[in-house]
């Protein structure tokens, strides 16, 4: 199911999530403090070569986990872009609508340009973590950075019974259809009410039986386990400044050259 | 006399609700031995084995572990659960983690064992279970039967000195239970846990069973060795249950065609030697 799929396959799965945290958060802090263009595009042609080249993730599913996000931005992006000018301003598309010109400026158009290309900076420094890290070792290291345990046991447990409920979800919809309970909308409606309201009874019982079984095991309180050995994550944190001095290079060469 | 691993007496339990879930219990599991429980649905199985683990208290009854009566205290609920170690039917209501060493690895780290002991033992117990192979797989990616044996090997960890399984068959295919089962001779031999079992999959129950007990409404009806039961079907149906198969046919053979068959014989191994005594005796009589 989405990136964790690609995770378990990746070439850098065992090695030190710790690591390969500390470098997403690293490339993406520097990412969104650089103005400008180039910064945003040389982080994700960067983070994009080291997912592909180094942690073996097919291009054309790198491209597609892009285009996810792409949609929301450029709607997003098309309310910032788009104002009331006076009129006379030279823009490069608008309309005259009451007295006032409704269009893209060319300022405009250069703020719009650099918030797409920097979240897309930002999103590949995320997904280089997601497409190479399963969920289970982001929250392992997470833990090892001292978020707290409440919040990390929260995630482990939700992201574990996500698909078991998912499952039983899928179960009882199934059983539903083949007794013709999605034909029409408001047989449709019913049925999936009736579906809500037995997930969550499951999930209710099934706390109280995952409770008991946890206690047999010497449960005390706190989720504690070992995780299997990982590679070191050196080379990820070696490879933290050099990026982000590409970066910073990008962020200079632009403002000298354009600026 | 034989050594008991773990033994209860006079066990009451009632829920909140007013049901008496068990009903002044006798059971005892031999050491090193399997002990089978049979039971239909709702007979009382699982609030025996939360009972003998700790997990629920009885309100009436003892539990002597070894030969020690347990005693409710911090301390003596944690020996109990050390020791004890269940295998819940539904695998999914064991493993927490979507990780499979780290779920693994949970009891090992809960009885404060040193990081590198606890790894020791993560590994050893998936050799022994055969799980090496999922390390790199996700919980949910695994099939019924590898989540059962992730399971087991989650209280291996423990080292317990007895291990209960719920239902250790129901869901599986028939290469799966045969797996399963000598899984658990293999534990009882090798390693010289002592294993109880609930079933209601009476063909396994010869086989792999070196003890039997009835249980029904909360109340042991019977006990014995597999064959010791097998001669009495009545009281198996009484209490919904039936004989294996393999019994039933001899049953069938002694009663309606008057064949000499013996009462107990209830495997295939048992049912062939059998048949060729029968048929020396003929070869005999016609000689």
């Amino acid at each position: 199911m989405g990136t964790d799929r690609y995770a378990y396959a990746s070439r850098l799965r065992r090695m030190d999530p710790t690591a390969k945290i500390l470098f997403s958060a690293f490339v993406l802090g520097v990412c969104l403090c650089c103005p400008g263009i180039a910064p945003g595009l040389i982080t994700l042609a960067l983070m994009g070569l080291l997912s592909v080249r180094w942690g073996g993730v097919p291009g054309r599913i790198f491209v597609r986990f892009l285009r996810i996000p792409l949609a929301f931005l450029l709607l997003g992006c098309l309310t910032i872009v788009v104002e009331a000018h006076a009129p006379g301003t030279a823009v490069l598309a608008g309309v005259r609508l009451g007295g006032r010109v409704w269009g893209i400026s060319p300022a405009g158009a250069y703020r719009g340009l650099c918030i797409v290309v920097k979240s897309l900076g930002a999103i590949s420094a995320m997904y280089f973590l997601a497409l190479n890290t399963p969920m289970t070792d982001v929250t392992l290291g997470l833990r090892r950075l001292k978020v707290p345990g409440l919040m990390i046991e929260l995630m482990d447990l939700i992201y574990r019974f996500i698909f078991v409920l998912w499952e039983t979800a899928a179960n009882i919809r199934t059983a539903q259809e083949s007794r013709l309970g999605y034909t029409g909308f408001r047989r449709s409606i019913a049925s999936l009410g009736s579906l809500s309201s037995m997930v969550f009874l499951r999930a209710w019982n099934k706390a109280d039986a995952i409770y008991s079984a946890l206690e047999s095991r010497g449960y005390t309180g706190a989720l504690n386990t070992v995780a299997g050995n990982y590679q070191s994550g050196r080379l990820c944190l070696l490879l933290a400044p050099a990026v982000g001095c590409a970066q910073l290079l990008c962020c200079w060469l632009e403002v000298r050259c354009f600026g | 006399m034989a050594e008991y691993a773990i033994e209860a007496r006079d066990l009451v339990y009632t829920y909140e609700d007013g049901t008496r879930a068990l009903d002044g219990i006798c059971f005892r599991a031999e050491a090193g031995k399997i002990t089978g429980i049979l039971g239909s649905n709702g007979a009382g199985k699982s609030t025996l084995f939360l009972n003998l683990n700790g997990v629920r208290t009885p309100h009436a009854g003892q539990i002597l572990l070894a030969g020690e009566p347990v005693t409710y205290n911090k301390q003596g609920i944690q020996r109990l659960r050390r020791e004890v170690g269940i295998v819940f039917q539904d695998p999914d209501n064991q493993l927490f983690s979507a990780d499979v060493y780290r779920d693994i690895s949970f009891g090992a780290v809960n009885l404060g064992l040193p990081a590198e002991e606890v790894r020791r033992r993560v590994e050893w117990a998936m050799e022994k279970t055969g799980t090496a192979s999922l390390r790199e797989k996700p919980t949910h990616a695994l099939s019924y039967g590898q989540k059962k044996r992730v399971a087991i090997a989650g209280v291996l960890v423990m080292e317990p000195r007895i291990i209960i399984l719920d239902e250790p068959t129901a869901g599986l295919d028939p290469q799966g239970v045969s797996d399963i089962m000598h899984l658990l001779t293999h534990i009882r031999d090798q390693m010289g846990i002592s294993i109880i079992v609930s079933t209601h999959d009476m063909d396994i129950v010869p086989l792999y069973c070196d003890y039997t007990y009835l249980l029904c409404g909360g109340e042991m009806k019977a006990a014995g060795t597999p064959e010791e039961l097998f001669s009495h079907p009545e009281i198996l149906r009484e209490n919904h249950l039936r004989l294996p198969r393999i019994a039933h046919l001899m049953e069938i053979l002694r009663d309606k065609d008057g064949l000499d068959t013996e009462v107990w014989v209830s495997t295939i191994a048992q049912a062939r030697r059998e048949i060729k005594r029968m048929m020396e005796q003929n070869k005999d009589t016609a000689g």
